[in-house]
């Protein structure tokens, strides 16, 4: 026990060298690090439009600005036509509880607001009997936000695909995971409703609701081994790979033709670039490093011994 | 009847700590999934945020990110210093602080779901004859000051420098990567990923195996060691800078004779804290107590050792609990046959 603060202390001592050493940067190469792992607005660069890789209605949010405190997002739409964003704040209190965000050339802009939280977001195209509909959840992490539950099960459409829950903060989608979400029309949930699933990495996946209207969808684990990994050293809050996916179902009523569609991004399997056996490997010779601690001293056992007789 | 499910104060602190075991490690998924973001983000225990499940988050995953992201960035970028820079990481320290006032270092030592943990495998040890390893007070002087380098090093330091692109980014959080609080809280959910070394990177590779390493140390450790992670955990110095500020505190009589043959209090303190012996007044409460009040308990002299809040006495050493707590567990630890899950009636009055 004596010389256990030296041997935690020094692997630490080791590991900054190593780590200068393997960064290999200094402030001037800063701006090209950030770019390869922490600058949202670059991780979003490149959206087009169209969704080259579904025909179904998506949302896609956009973040741009430098500074945090001002960063906004546009959500342009994909697939869909909408003259606007149908914004639903988390605070249902609020006075921007629902807000209606007016299109322009770059998308829809929402700021950030002051109450942080999560967004529910929606393009709607309403064409004579047929009714499209795309919808996102845009999360600002901001300490103290509401409980969204409330936001996300208030109707907002005829039908509708709820997730059950999204993902908090610190958590995402991620491939070989199995995540639930309501499917509901007018408010009812929709027993064996078929719930149709694609990736921009070419997955497609058919999924049919329960009796309560919940349907489990297992995302795919589609990122291809070949695709360039980020750089060694960015900074990306471990999600590393990033790709999307939109669950989408139909349903006519009323000689009215329904088609919501919920989209978001989903990252690589929780287990990439993880090793299970080296981790069980080093944690038990961790457990030898402290198994002489159990061993019972010869003096105590004496001692002991002593007593008994 | 409830004197008779909690008898003595390690009992109420036993309950605690199994309440606030669910809490921090099953959180969420009792109180909702979003839970979360709304209690504090600043929790001043181990509640880690790795664990899907968590009901809070530790203080001090927030501070490696805001000095990652905000100062370490800005400082780099030669920006104007703003107070914007600052506000977030005042806000997580107030937050910290609103808590910590109330309950000072019993965040260690009645929330943190590792100290419970550990206090656990404890216990498991007693029942499987292991023996006591003790730092005597001639060498625990040796690992003290580890738990303050632990704190500079890989909550302050490191995460400030990660930002400024000294160091890599992989060194941005570094204490989470090696807490074992990360890998025994996930654990608990039945959630296998962080027990997995990450192997994108030799900083990560290295982290990871350290990380697991030490993980695999505490547990066994713990099994015939009191408190062993406690010792260098960067949470009790984190918690020590503000200890006198909290109205909680822990009082010991400014003399009192028959201390300096007693000692009962020593053998009984889980962090080897032998100044509460041997010291009086306000030196008693050191930088490392975690407020668990095993020495009150054991001290066999009415209210020379007591926890007070705002100067109110909430609980005093007194000779009849000192009676019953010996009569359950010996000052070490060590059961006395059967678990009592009532107290015997006899010793109700």
């Amino acid at each position: 026990m004596k010389k256990f603060g030296i041997w935690i202390v020094l692997p630490f001592l080791l590991l900054i060298g190593q780590s200068a050493q393997a960064a290999g940067k200094t402030a001037q190469s800063y701006e090209v690090e950030k770019k390869g792992g922490h600058d949202h607005a670059a991780m979003m660069q490149g959206m087009g439009k169209t969704a080259a890789w579904t025909l179904y209605p998506t949302l896609k949010a956009r973040m741009s600005g430098e500074n945090r405190e001002t960063m906004k997002t546009a959500i342009v739409p994909q697939n869909i036509v909408a003259a606007n964003i149908d914004a639903w704040s988390n605070n249902l209190k609020d006075e921007n509880a629902y807000r209606q965000l007016p299109m322009d050339m770059g998308g829809a802009m929402l700021d950030k607001p002051t109450n942080g939280g999560f967004h529910w977001l929606s393009a709607r195209e309403d064409q004579g009997d047929t009714v499209r509909i795309a919808s996102i959840v845009q999360s600002f992490n901001e300490r103290g936000a509401k409980d969204p539950t409330a936001m996300f099960m208030r109707q907002k459409h005829e039908l509708e695909i709820i997730p059950q829950p999204y993902p908090r903060e610190h958590a995402r989608y991620r491939a070989n995971e199995d995540w639930k979400f309501l499917v509901r029309f007018n408010g009812q949930p929709l027993s064996g409703q078929k719930v149709f699933l694609e990736s921009s990495n070419g997955s497609m996946a058919e999924f049919v609701s329960d009796a309560q209207g919940v349907v489990k969808v297992h995302v795919p684990d589609d990122f291809k081994a070949e695709e360039e990994k980020p750089a060694a050293g960015s900074h990306n809050h471990g999600m590393r790979r990033t790709a999307d996916l939109v669950l989408a179902t139909e349903y006519a009523d009323g000689g009215k033709t329904y088609l919501t569609a919920f989209n978001s991004s989903y990252g690589q399997n929780a287990f990439d670039q993880r090793n299970l056996a080296m981790g069980l490997g080093f944690t038990l010779l961790g457990m030898l490093g402290a198994a002489p601690l159990l061993r019972k001293r010869k003096t105590e056992q004496k001692s002991k011994e002593a007593d008994n007789a | 009847m409830l004197k008779r499910i909690f008898p003595t104060l390690g009992r109420v602190r036993f309950a605690v700590q199994i309440f606030m075991l669910f809490v921090t490690v099953y959180g969420g998924a009792l109180l909702g999934s979003y839970t979360v973001n709304r209690i504090s983000q600043s929790l001043p225990a181990l509640s880690c945020a790795y664990d899907k499940m968590t009901g809070d988050h530790c203080i001090l995953i927030v501070n490696q990110h805001l000095l990652h992201h905000r100062v370490g960035e800005v400082l780099v970028k030669a920006q104007e210093v703003t107070l914007k820079v600052f506000i977030p990481v005042a806000i997580s320290v107030g937050v910290f602080f609103m808590f910590f006032f109330f309950l000072n270092k019993m965040f260690c030592g009645w929330v943190c779901p590792l100290g419970t943990v550990q206090e656990l495998l404890y216990r498991l040890g007693r029942r499987l004859g292991r023996p006591l390893n003790r730092f005597k007070p001639e060498n625990v002087g040796r690992v003290r000051p580890v738990k303050w380098l632990m704190l500079l090093l890989l909550v302050l330091a490191l995460p400030v420098m990660a930002g400024m692109g000294v160091v890599s980014n992989e060194l941005g959080d570094p204490f989470c990567q090696v807490c074992p609080s990360r890998i025994a809280t996930t654990l608990l959910t039945a959630d296998s990923e962080q027990i997995a070394v990450r192997t994108s990177t030799t900083v990560n590779f290295a982290l990871g195996a350290l990380g697991n390493a030490m993980f695999g140390f505490i547990i066994i450790a713990a099994l015939a060691a009191r408190q062993p992670f406690c010792r260098i955990c960067p949470m009790l110095s984190w918690n020590a800078l503000f200890q006198k500020l909290s109205p909680m505190r822990l009082v010991k009589k400014d003399a009192h004779d028959k201390c300096e043959k007693c000692g009962v209090c020593e053998k009984a303190c889980p962090m080897d804290i032998h100044e509460i012996g041997t010291q009086f007044g306000k030196k008693a409460f050191h930088e490392d107590c975690t407020l668990c009040g095993r020495c009150a308990e054991y001290c066999p002299d009415d209210d020379v050792i007591q926890i007070k809040f705002f100067g109110f006495k909430l609980f005093g050493s007194s000779r009849d609990h000192y009676k019953l707590r010996v009569k359950m567990e010996s000052p070490e630890g060590q059961p006395k046959g059967k678990v009592f899950w009532l107290a015997p009636a006899k010793v109700e009055k």
